[in-house]
């Protein structure tokens, strides 16, 4: 019985962690940051945990707010250059922070155990701490949309200029949704070190960047059910059947071609808008019939 | 000895000048980021091994074998990931996503094709000879590498400047409607840029598989990361740029490996990059296409 | 209280000036028109002072302060809105959603307070979709609250922009362009809107080709042409001037 309850644990764990790096990818990806620099984000987090606790006495908690505050604090100074930049060129900048994090974590051997990584971390978290943190992530993540804060995000992503000429300054919240993002990849981060009880630079690689993307474009972009969704979906299906788990680089590729160009919105947001379409459908019929879309729209 | 090394830096600088100006062929003139350039790089590379080694295919025909082969897969490629997105008119995120999820697939047919191994070419597949020029020691490998790049890059100036096609090209860089109003078949169009970039990148596949006698499916990512450096070092869409620019940075890597550390010379490398894209974000050369904003107003 | 005034403002562009030398003065409790043929750089005038470009050269002063280097947000905030010539509203978002949006400015809470989703957070939404809802019935469009905007008509979708420069609290309105495409009486409708705006003390600017409404609507005329002032009076001085006739290529100022 335990052994049972062991084994989908487990995958639960893995769940909640892939839920913990959706999210922070997707806050910045709402506010309109074509940024990839979730994974690279993370792995500071989990270094900085893993340095943190082999060193030093400290526990848990000191650790994953060491994360916390080393994710925000780089994601912010990550945003200073990348808000001149815009759309692709975004993404590029971010590939190259993640790959000057890979070489420095590869260099700095004394550091960071260089490509080894960092061992025998203990493993101070489970289950719960994490259902915890992503629940807690969820919530705020929700409340933020509710407010003003999410409003603007949702502006800026669809038109920066608009929301620039209603008061809403572009710079200052996309440094905040990078801050954020940084905050949720940085802790996620420590507790995968504390769940792996070890941390490999070449887990938070250019694989973990696809993953990651994969999870919010499967799931959608816009609201914050998506990305849990596309997180809880991916990495269930290789526990589903053998070959989908030998196989995850064509799943990962296929899921982002065939949901890129069938179902763009990802399926959360896809259901979302037919939901809605429906209740305006409904409000629309009452109205007066020449009301319907004419002139150039 | 710096003269050594200086003519390493050459032969390397070659092979991503090739690489990266099939990426930037793509880039300049439609503005698709085709991040399965890698992936259709190591096709060219193992189609070029198997005709060597299933077909006794004498080099230079294993070579010709892998780019038009590699050039076929990469109009495929444009026509099963890019065009249904063309057709929507769905922004720039959902191509890359699309030529992420490509790449994906190609590296994982690959994988099995290979079952995962590295493959090696047989012993004699070219003569190794070595001569003394102006005091240094020169393969014919490495004189193979840095003239058959030359002649390639001459050829694709050649086309692109000196032909009606080439002429075609350049006025769907500038503005692809137009150019379908003044009478130029954007599909035609397409076709070519695909197929060109498709056989410059089997070809730097072949030429990297013999000069490293090693092809394995992942063998196109770092380059795929270096291609970015190089297209904006050397600017989007310029030719001559990619070339310069992929110069230099087989210049700075050399250099940096031999002098520093391997690790070292990545973060320097991407470093550099993330500064060129602070400052003079569309690089040293022109462009194929005039104003591409990549930085806000 | 609410002026908005240029001078001797410049923009070039790669060897262009769209716009040379401006000065032109916006006063709050009037309606201003600018006027002028195509590609004179109207639009441009409203770029300058909205902050979304940068000015060459002069001056431009909201109630005697300068918010020439000012950036867009901060512009905005200062009172300033504007509608575009092309309507931008966000397709995929209702048509409240879109108004919702204007009110930025005008929501207080903190950001501990979103975060941890306290109860302020949820009166200031209500507060503000009641607001949104009464500019609604101004426009006699509340039935279309929920519609997603991108399926309105042309006209409703003006209309939606311009409920969106309001909610901003603007004490200048620049109006791009709001009845191109109406006809007469839809746009005489919006010319009263307008008027009603001027009585409550905005100050507004209109951009418009429609010449009709402007000589029955504007108090003051400024006429452009390739960037340079080449007129400015009362509606009937300025329909008169020989240099306006001209500009118009002997088209029909009526």
């Amino acid at each position: 019985m335990t052994s049972w309850l062991s084994g989908y644990g487990s995958v639960l764990d893995l769940v909640l962690l892939n839920c913990g790096l959706a999210l922070s990818q997707f806050v910045v990806l709402r506010a309109g940051v074509f940024s990839v620099a979730t994974p690279a984000l993370a792995s500071i987090g989990a270094y900085t945990a893993g340095i943190v606790t082999l060193r030093t006495d400290a526990g848990a908690g000191t650790g994953l707010l060491a994360a916390a505050a080393m994710g925000t604090a780089v994601a912010v100074i990550l945003s200073v250059p990348l808000a001149r930049l815009r759309g692709v060129f975004q993404a590029i900048a971010t590939v190259a922070f993640s790959q000057i994090v890979l070489s420095l974590a590869l260099y700095a051997t004394d550091l960071t155990g260089g490509a080894n990584g960092l061992n025998g971390i203990p493993r101070l978290i489970g289950t719960t701490q994490l259902l915890l943190w992503a629940a807690a992530v969820v919530y705020v993540l929700i409340c933020l949309s509710r407010a003003r804060i999410g409003y603007a995000f949702d502006a800026i992503r669809q038109d920066e200029t608009v929301a620039v000429t209603l008061g809403i300054s572009a710079v200052g919240h996309q440094t905040l949704a990078f801050a954020l993002s940084g905050a949720i990849a940085g802790v996620t981060g420590a507790l995968m070190a504390y769940h792996n009880r070890s941390v490999a630079p070449e887990e938070f690689g250019f694989g973990m960047l696809v993953t990651v993307l994969a999870y919010v474009v499967l799931g959608g972009r816009r609201s914050v059910l998506g990305p849990l969704a596309g997180a809880t979906l991916l990495t269930l299906l290789p526990e589903l059947a053998r070959p989908l788990s030998d196989n995850r680089l064509i799943v990962h590729g296929a899921v982002l071609m065939l949901v890129i160009i069938y179902l763009p919105h990802g399926i959360v947001d896809t259901l979302l808008i037919a939901y809605r379409r429906r209740a305006t459908a409904a409000a629309r019929a009452s109205l007066p019939i020449d009301e319907v879309s004419d002139g150039p729209a | 000895m710096i003269a050594q090394q200086l003519l390493n830096a050459l032969v390397v600088g070659s092979v991503y000048a090739l690489f990266a100006l099939g990426f930037t062929l793509i880039f300049g003139v439609h503005h698709i980021l085709n991040l399965a350039h890698g992936a259709v790089f190591m096709w060219g590379a193992f189609v070029g091994l198997y005709a060597v080694t299933l077909l006794n295919a004498p080099f230079p025909v294993a070579l010709l074998c892998a780019a038009v082969v590699a050039g076929l897969l990469s109009v495929a490629l444009d026509w099963i990931a890019f065009r249904p997105l063309r057709r929507r008119g769905a922004p720039e995120f959902s191509a890359i996503i699309s030529s992420i999820g490509a790449g994906l697939i190609l590296m994982n047919v690959a994988q099995r094709m290979s079952q995962t191994r590295v493959m090696r070419y047989p012993f004699g597949t070219f003569p190794i000879e070595v001569y003394a020029l102006f005091g240094l020691r020169v393969t014919l490998l490495q004189l193979t590498i840095v003239v058959s790049v030359a002649i390639i890059v001459a050829g694709l100036f050649a086309y692109i400047f000196y032909t009606g096609f080439g002429r075609q090209i350049r006025a769907v860089a500038v503005n692809e409607r137009t150019a379908s109003l003044l009478g130029v078949n954007p599909t035609a169009v397409y076709f070519q840029t695909f197929f060109i970039s498709g056989a410059l990148a089997g070809a730097a596949g072949v030429l990297i598989g013999i000069a490293f006698n090693s092809v394995h499916f992942l063998m196109g990512e770092p380059y795929m990361l270096r291609a970015f450096v190089v297209i904006v070092l050397g600017g989007l869409g310029s030719i001559g740029g990619a070339v310069i620019a992929g110069l230099l940075l087989g210049l700075i890597q050399t250099m940096t490996i031999a002098y520093l550390s391997s690790d070292l010379s990545d973060a320097i490398i991407f470093s550099l990059l993330f500064v060129i894209l602070l400052v003079r974000p569309t690089g040293f050369f022109g462009s194929l296409r005039r104003e591409r904003r990549v930085a806000r107003e | 209280m609410g002026q908005l005034e240029l001078a001797g403002v410049s923009r070039r562009f790669a060897g262009v000036e769209a716009v040379r030398n401006l000065s032109m003065t916006v006063e709050s409790g009037r309606i201003t028109g600018l006027i002028g043929p195509n590609g004179a750089g109207k639009t441009t005038v409203v770029n300058l002072v909205t902050g979304l470009l940068k000015l060459t050269s002069g001056r431009i002063r909201l109630d005697r302060q300068d918010i020439g280097e000012r950036p867009p947000h901060e512009v905005a905030r200062l009172g300033i809105a504007r509608t575009f010539q092309n309507i931008r509203l966000l397709k995929e978002a209702s048509v409240i959603d879109n108004i919702v949006v204007g009110f930025h400015r005008s929501d207080p809470t903190s950001f501990v307070a979103q975060t941890l989703g306290l109860p302020s957070v949820r009166r200031t939404r209500a507060g503000l979709e009641q607001r949104a809802h009464e500019l609604l019935r101004d426009f006699a469009m509340d039935e279309y609250a929920q519609c997603l905007a991108g399926e309105l008509s042309y006209g409703h979708q003006r209309r939606v922009e311009i409920m969106r420069a309001l909610a901003v609290d603007p004490q200048v309105l620049l109006l791009d362009e709001p009845v191109s495409g109406m006809n007469d009486v839809e746009a005489a409708e919006l010319g009263a809107m307008f008027r009603r705006f001027a009585e409550r003390e905005l100050a507004v600017l209109v951009i418009e080709h429609n010449m009709q409404l402007v000589m029955t609507l504007c108090d003051e005329l400024y006429v452009l042409e390739s960037g340079e002032l080449i007129a400015h009076g009362p509606p009937e001085q300025v329909r008169n001037d020989a240099r306006v006739v001209e500009a118009y290529l002997g088209g029909e100022l009526c």
